[in-house]
């Protein structure tokens, strides 16, 4: 029986014992994430440094897939046929990008180039929020962030569509993201909602004092202030209207843009790159041609300067290496056009005003304005003759696209995105019969899957 | 009062006739007990008079129980070793164990003569096909380890797919870390960014097999819940060797060998320049010539370096303290220039009583090994061995010239030949344990006892890795034109945990039953920290990171700590022939959304054992268990967080990272149900074991996919379910037990099937490289590992869907230890049948019209082709045609011994007692339809699914060792 006792005695003594330990255990267990900062901590707590981050955070999510190996300009190269991409390791780059169909299922392929720009628009959507909560921030301060916000989401929107095209994408991102998806609107709604964020933006900018309250990047040189970044606004408000015939109001936006025939054609604005810890370097460098090449047909349709050389471009913007062969596709032009792994990726420059311009001006009726500005181009940027008089409309836009393809080569898919423009896919060169000619993206897998049922099209 | 008496005795082999020492005899009823002596020879005093029973029991051999007479007062024992195990007592709470003849699951036990059998890199690799229901399986067969060991099939899609490892109770690191080869490779740069491309080792590679004392393998919920939510994808108890009392062992083993290529792929021969240059352009005519065939793969990885492991421990004690020291020596010859694996390591182990009632035990170890494992698996840069060479002819001559530098490879980007002569990829990590119990005996009387014990223990690790591609590699300027590259890493990990529990016993006077109740409570941290230098454009020559002008930086930390109790009942009872068990965990976790909420894992279990039931069984025993366990969520699955360490220009700028976390994250749910029946036949000489299991797992972390369009990629939730249900059976036999001659055949089944029951969102894909190169489908319905990719309907139209299973029908192996004299063989096989393997690898050779079979004619609907065109031709409409049968047989050890005979072994030296002399080999043989390097592959390293993807692997390699095995 005493043993009995001693038991009971030690039975009390270790569940008191267990009960301490138990309610020692209720330590705080918290552990914060130690290597990102938090979303909710932006939208509910905004400082005018985080906004300053989050607003400079935009340049870094619009450049994102430009200057990849299977990004915008690479890719776009391959099926408007201005590059073509030899990395051995994935036969994609011809097999899918040449021949097709392209998959939805391929992330890094025909399922590329979409959720991107869809982040950086919801980083933008994020920013524009936090603006209506800070504190510390002038109107005007605020007023510029969201002119810039919505110049740079404009883009985004722009990079989606010149991709997906007819099948339309999505518009509406500001949604709960883990809600159902938003609906996908047409071509012509996306558009429209793009001239609307440049218009609603360039209000804003132009409200937006003189300084920004945040720094950008070094390609944004000449676009640092809200008063220049207007300029640059209305460059990309010329691409979108003309992109979508209204030339008038191209006309319009290209005149209020930084477009200036005295100054430099690579005045712009432009992706920038540098081999600092955490920034990206510009991956389209590739001197060797280990992955990317050149299409031969640069060369080959060049015109000739009145000296017998080649279009001064063609040469300048291309290398000759030892032919290679990839699964009966061969090159033995490499580009030249980004010098270093820090070269900048140009989103838009004079030159392409001054072509935007001439376009504009002939389908308004302007045609001698027109000629005047391609002239400006033939002689200036490629040393070529100047050309007489153009003998209908198709003669022009033949005139203004070869003009583009050589001006604006591998610079953002310019080639494929005007042939499509133009309804003038078929006049893109296949290396093979059994190619073919992509004349846009599928959505990418995922979002196919997110809906039920899939979309009528762009989906499988 | 009766009057007491003395009994004195002798314990010996029933076989050999040898005494034993460190048997316990104990008188039943009573708490009399003492242990034999090294001549095996005992006294109990103070025996009460009258008829007594007497137990012997010792570890490795069958108990015995002795009837002894009133008057009898000198006795001897024989006992019959134990060759199937069925005696051992087997860990089943936090700090209580029962005898393995009451267990009611299938918990495996592998001994320390099972693990040593032939040197292993990894612990892993010592218990593969050694246990039903654990599937394990390499990543490559690059040295130093990478070995994903699955118990009872799949029970993950997201989080977790490990087991916990408990070393002497303490948990023990097994995460594993990327080299960050992939700042050379690219890997992440193309359709799967995936970080686990590097081939990395998981850290449990670190253990030295040759301390294990034994291996308990706890395989499911129903076993494993008292460990909580990090127990879904079950336990590994591993206990370190131990000294025994009495005079001091020395065991020294020396072992030498060598490692030899097991598989090349081979590649195409070309018959004329034309042909030559009609795959590889007009550039090979200046390199062909006729008849000279170079075996690329046998230049690169034909070296047979010599190996060597050198063992020697030292065990001893008394009465009051026990010690084991123990050191290893290892240094494995890799089979690629610059590659192999090193290892050195020491322990020392120390049990002290401190008095009658407490007991301190030490274990401490300290290890280093130097893993270099070459430049395998994916890449986007055409510099990985295996990469390369699909676009390499067999007629250029890669070798190095006799100037020392290497020719250019004018076909790709890289001559790897010269990449595996000039880079560096060291892996070194510095690992040190340290474990303690405190065990204090409050109570111990004849029908209570009660200890308490208090652990603590720390684990940490240091991993360096450092990689250099100098400036002289031919890929260096081509790559990023930057010549050359230095990569350094370095990872640091500190576990702690610590607990008390306190274990009362009671047992009635009159017997019964006995009721084994404990509680406990205990904590544990785990800080892991991992830096990274990427460094190019190397100045000067040097190694340094500090030497590049290009240097990009990266850190991470990640911190889980956890708080658990627990509470457990025994009830062992009828003549210790039922046994009931229900136990409960409760415990939460930082890593939860809720870091107050306690999660609870109880469990319960009953078996029973039938005596003699029929003739010819000894016993037979049903069982029943049924358990819950978790699976916490990852580190940061629970955050929605922002990217910071982007920036352009060095303007930092933050942006969605793409992740959005659920604000009530839980651990997975595992409620596992488990039954069986064990028998043991012929007098201990046969034993069969049967078991059932089906685990629902429910509350997963599912990575669901969001449209794209939202601006996010994934959000991480608990939902949906998945069932795993399975068999397993082992069969032992011993058809020959005498004194001269000794067989033991053991065999093993394994076989389990899992669904998708529910899944609460649109199906999605995990892992692989898109569904045109074959990708993983969650799917309701489905297998989890279930691999999907393009098919064409008859119509012509293009379907993704599954084309294959990563998940073999069933698992088997075979082994047989034959002993006669001191001659010995023993032989384990391992049988795998079914399951698929995405082979990407030849997809890489057709792509590069090198395969070996490419340029085979066949005629296809009446055209003239290759089979290699036709492949390349099909594959866009059929994915299915690079998914392969994974089928294989290999023979995974083979061991022939010579016991040397004491008579000789005396002349060797004074003090020698024992020498085995022994041959022995490792992988010696494969049987597979699998036309890659090696059906057990992943290219991304351990996961919970996206495993069996091939993607230029490092080449599987046999091994062969001779040794000498001395004991003083």
């Amino acid at each position: 029986m005493k043993n009995m006792r001693l038991i009971q005695m030690n039975m009390t003594r270790l569940i008191a014992a267990t009960a301490v330990l138990a309610i020692a255990g209720c330590s705080e267990l918290t552990v914060p994430d130690y290597n990102n900062p938090s979303l909710e901590d932006l939208q509910t707590n905004p400082t005018p440094t985080k906004i300053a981050q989050s607003a400079q955070g935009l340049l870094v999510g619009s450049r994102l897939q430009q200057g990849t190996q299977n990004g915008y300009v690479s890719l776009l190269g391959i099926v408007g046929r201005e590059s073509y991409n030899f990395d051995p390791a994935d036969p994609r780059f011809i097999v899918e990008m040449l021949i097709g169909p392209l998959d939805g299922g391929s992330p890094a392929f025909g399922g590329n180039l979409f959720g991107a720009p869809y982040a950086n628009i919801r980083n933008a959507n994020i920013l524009l929020a936090a603006l209506d909560v800070v504190a510390g921030m002038s109107a005007a301060q605020k007023s510029a962030t969201k002119g810039y916000a919505r110049t740079i989401q404009a883009l985004d929107y722009l990079y989606v569509i010149n991709t997906r095209d007819t099948y339309g994408s999505p518009l509406e991102v500001s949604i709960a993201p883990t809600g159902p998806p938003a609906a996908i609107a047409s071509k012509a709604d996306i558009f429209a909602h793009i001239a609307k964020l440049l218009d609603d933006g360039l209000v804003e900018l132009q409200a937006g004092g003189t300084a920004f309250p945040f720094e950008l990047s070094p390609g944004f040189a000449a676009a640092s202030t809200p008063e220049d970044f207007a300029k640059f606004n209305r460059a990309v408000k010329a691409r979108v209207e003309a992109y979508r015939g209204n030339y008038a109001a191209s006309l319009t936006a290209v005149n209020a843009s930084f477009i200036d025939t005295s100054a430099p054609l690579t005045l712009g604005v432009y992706h920038s790159y540098s081999t600092g810890s955490g920034d990206l370097s510009n991956l389209l460098f590739d001197p060797t041609g280990r992955a990317i090449v050149a299409h031969p047909s640069i060369r080959a349709d060049a015109e000739r300067k009145p000296d017998g050389t080649l279009d001064a471009r063609a040469l300048r913007k291309t290398a000759i290496i030892p032919s290679r062969t990839v699964q009966g596709v061969s090159s033995d032009l490499v580009f030249s056009i980004y010098e270093s792994n820090t070269a900048p990726v140009p989103i838009i420059r004079n030159e392409e005003l001054i072509l935007l311009r001439a376009e504009a001006r002939f389908f308004t009726g302007n045609v001698a304005g027109a000629l005047s500005d391609i002239n400006f181009i033939r002689t200036t940027s490629g040393g070529l003759a100047a050309r007489g008089a153009f003998a209908n409309a198709a003669d022009f836009t033949t005139e203004l696209l070869k003009q583009r393809r050589y001006s604006l080569m591998f610079e953002g898919g310019h080639r494929w995105i005007d042939a499509r423009r133009f309804n003038r896919l078929d006049t893109l060169p296949k290396a093979l019969p059994t190619h073919n000619v992509h004349s846009r993206f599928p959505f990418t897998e995922a979002e196919c899957l997110a809906r039920v049922p899939a979309p009528a099209q762009g989906c499988g | 009062m009766a009057q007491s008496r003395t009994v004195t005795g002798t314990v010996l082999d029933a076989q050999s006739g040898e005494p034993l020492d460190n048997a316990r005899v104990t008188v039943r009823g009573t708490t009399l007990g003492v242990t034999t002596t090294s001549s095996g020879t005992f006294t109990l005093v103070n025996v009460p008079a009258g008829p007594i029973t007497v137990s012997v029991r010792r570890i490795g051999y069958q108990p015995s129980a002795l009837n002894v007479a009133a008057d009898a007062s000198a006795l001897r024992a024989t006992l019959t070793r134990d060759l199937l195990h069925l005696s051992d007592v087997v860990v089943t709470g936090q700090a209580t164990v029962v005898d393995r003849r009451n267990l009611a699951n299938a918990v495996a036990t592998v001994s320390a003569s099972e693990i040593s059998r032939v040197s292993a890199q990894s612990v892993e690799h010592a218990i593969q096909g050694k246990v039903a229901g654990a599937s394990i399986t390499s990543n490559s067969g690059a040295p130093g380890g990478g070995v994903q060991m699955r118990l009872r099939g799949t029970t993950s899609i997201n989080g977790a797919s490990e087991p916990l490892y408990v070393v002497d109770g303490v948990v023990m690191s097994n995460v594993a870390i990327p080299s960050n080869q992939n700042a050379v490779t690219r890997s992440t740069g193309g359709s799967n960014p995936d970080l686990t491309q590097d081939g990395q080792v998981n850290r449990i590679a670190d253990l030295n097999p040759n301390d294990i004392e034994n291996v308990e393998i706890l395989k499911g919920a129903s076993a494993s819940a008292i460990y909580g939510s990090r127990a879904s994808n079950g336990v590994i108890i591993i206990t370190t060797r131990k000294g025994v009392p009495g005079g001091r062992r020395i065991n020294a083993i020396q072992r030498v060998g060598f490692s030899a290529i097991s598989n090349t792929l081979g590649s195409r021969t070309f018959t004329s320049a034309d042909e030559a240059a009609g795959v590889f352009g007009p550039a090979a005519r200046d390199v062909f010539q006729p008849g000279v065939v170079y075996d690329q793969e046998k230049e690169l990885a034909g070296r047979r370096p010599m190996s060597s492991e050198s063992v020697l421990d030292m065990s001893g004690g008394d009465a009051n303290t026990r010690y084991f020291v123990s050191g290893l020596w290892k240094n494995d010859g890799g089979i690629i220039a610059n590659t192999g694996f090193e290892k050195q390591s020491v322990r020392a182990n120390v049990d002290q009583d401190l008095g009658s009632r407490l007991n301190l035990s030490l274990q401490t170890s300290v290890t280093r090994s130097l893993a270099q494992r070459g430049l395998t698996n994916n890449d986007n840069s055409s510099v990985s061995f295996w990469m390369a060479l699909p676009f390499t002819p067999s007629f250029v001559d890669l070798r190095r010239k006799a100037d020392g530098t290497f020719p250019v490879n004018p076909f790709v980007a890289s001559n790897p030949l010269q990449t595996a002569a000039l880079m560096k990829n060291d892996e070194t990590v510095w690992r040190s344990t340290a474990s303690s119990r405190l065990m204090y005996r409050m109570l111990e009387g004849e029908s209570h006892s009660l200890r308490f014990t208090g652990t603590a223990g720390a684990d940490y690790f240091t991993q360096d890795n450092s990689l250099l591609f100098p400036p002289e590699l031919q890929f260096e300027p081509i790559d990023d034109g930057e010549p050359g590259t230095a990569l350094l890493s370095n990872s640091n990990n500190l576990n702690l945990n610590g607990g008390v529990n306190a274990v009362y016993t009671l047992t009635p006077g009159n017997g019964p039953f006995r009721a084994t109740t404990s509680f406990g409570v205990g904590g544990s941290t785990r800080d892991l920290r991992i830096s990274r230098i990427i460094s190019r454009n190397l100045v000067g020559g040097l190694s340094i990171v500090g030497a590049g002008t290009n240097v990009q930086v990266v850190e991470q930390r990640q911190r889980v700590v956890d708080l658990g109790v627990f509470a457990q009942e025994e009830l062992l009872m009828l003549d210790e022939r039922l046994l009931l068990t229900g136990g409960i965990n409760a415990d939460r976790s930082s890593a939860n959304s809720d870091t107050d909420k306690y999660y609870t894992y109880p469990k319960a279990s009953a078996s029973f054992r039938f005596a003699q039931p029929f003739r010819y069984a000894d016993e037979v025993k049903v069982r029943a268990a049924v358990g819950l366990s978790g699976n916490q969520p990852l580190f940061g699955q629970k955050f929605t967080p922002l990217t910071a360490t982007q920036n352009i220009n060095g303007l930092p700028g933050l942006v969605v990272q793409g992740t959005v976390g659920s604000t009530d994250l839980r651990p997975e749910k595992q409620r596992e149900i488990e039954g069986g029946l064990d028998m043991s036949f012929a007098g201990g000489r046969s034993s069969l074991e049967l078991t059932g299991f089906r685990k629902d797992i429910s509350e997963l972390l599912l990575e669901r996919t969001l449209a794209p369009s939202s601006g996010f990629l994934t959000e991480i939730f608990n939902g949906g379910k998945l069932r795993t249900t399975g068999l397993e059976a082992s069969l032992n036999v011993v058809p020959i037990q005498s004194a001269r001659t000794e067989w033991v055949f053991r065999t093993t089944f394994f076989s389990s099937r899992s669904k998708i029951v529910e899944l609460t969102v649109p199906s999605f894909t995990v892992g692989g490289f898109g569904t045109s190169l074959g990708s993983f489908e969650i799917e309701e319905g489905g297998s989890p590992t279930q691999i999907v990719g393009n098919d064409t309907l008859p119509d012509g139209s293009r379907v993704v869907r599954k084309i294959g299973d990563a998940n073999p029908d069933f698992v088997m192996s075979f082994v047989n230890d034959i002993r006669f004299g001191p001659f010995r063989a023993y032989g384990l096989l391992e049988w795998q049948n079914g399951g698929h393997v995405v082979n990407l690898t030849k997809f890489l050779y057709d792509l590069g019209s090198n395969t070996a079979d490419y340029a085979t004619p066949i005629t296809v609907d009446g055209t003239a082709t290759t089979v290699g065109a036709r492949r390349l031709a099909i594959w866009p409409r059929q994915t299915a045609t690079y998914v392969e049968d994974a089928s294989f047989a290999k023979l995974r050890e083979v061991t022939l011994s010579y016991d040397v005979p004491q008579r000789l072994v005396s002349r060797f030296g004074r003090g020698l007692q024992t020498m085995l002399i022994s041959l022995s080999g490792r992988n010696l043989l494969t049987f597979t339809d699998y036309t890659g390097l090696d059906p057990e592959v992943s290219n991304f390293g351990n996961q919970p699914i996206a495993r069996n993807i091939d993607v230029a692997p490092f080449p599987p390699s046999r091994s062969f060792w001779f040794s000498v095995a001395l004991g003083f």
